[in-house]
């Protein structure tokens, strides 16, 4: 029982060693860097007329995801308060893998019938909204999935 | 499936967490087998029956028996 003994903290500590606010120093770091490649690549790309603000509003948007992304990869799960030590056994370990399945069935279902219905009915519209849209309903399906077998089991 | 884990749990002064936190599940794990609403892996039910020293199968009943 390692793991319990190990002194845990809300923002826990890095694979590699350090304290919290290391691990989150680094995970800012990362975050902005990741944030800064973002931003360089929508000016470059979408021909801005004002690249700062652009580059600006990339950032800014960008940066949150990125550093969360970074504390994600880095920590080292043992030190965080209240995180299971074998989450596959866990239940809610059982609630994503049933979310999940559902959703997956669910967006075949979707993104057939609206395939089919935009082939049948000649409609034609970008197709970045027509993904975005498909996106945003298997996360949100899986949300709900999640939720609703979570309260079902409370 | 219906178990015994809440009386036995008790019967050593343990809340659900520690039980939680010597499994290595969540809480919410422990709750759920407990309202006999999840049935655990076979891992879990072999720690469960270690915990408590005795077998799985006097922790655990099928709902038809």
């Amino acid at each position: 029982m390692e793991n319990s003994t190990m002194k845990r903290s809300r923002w826990g500590r890095s694979r590699f060693g350090g304290s919290s606010a290391v691990l989150v120093s680094v995970s800012l770091g990362i975050g902005a860097a990741i944030s800064a490649a973002a931003g360089a690549l929508f000016v470059t790309l979408s021909d801005s007329e004002r690249p700062i603000l652009a580059f600006a509003l990339m950032v800014t948007l960008t940066l949150p995801t990125a550093a969360a992304l970074g504390w994600a990869l880095l920590v080292d799960r043992a030190t965080l308060i209240g995180a299971a030590d074998k989450p596959e056994d866990s239940i809610e370990s059982t609630w994503y893998d049933k979310a999940a399945s559902g959703a997956f069935g669910d967006i075949l279902l979707v993104g057939g019938l609206g395939a089919g219905g935009f082939a049948l009915t000649w409609i034609e519209g970008p197709l970045t909204w027509a993904l975005s849209g498909l996106v945003l309903f298997a996360m949100l399906d899986f949300a709900a999935r999640y939720q609703w077998l979570k309260k079902a089991a409370a | 499936m219906q178990n015994s884990l809440a009386q036995r749990r008790q019967g050593l002064g343990w809340s659900q967490q520690q039980l939680a936190d010597e499994l290595g599940v969540s809480r919410q794990t422990i709750i759920s087998i407990e309202k006999g609403r999840y049935d655990p892996s076979l891992p879990v039910a072999f720690r469960l029956a270690a915990v408590f020293e005795c077998a799985i199968e006097e922790l655990f009943t099928p709902e038809s028996s």
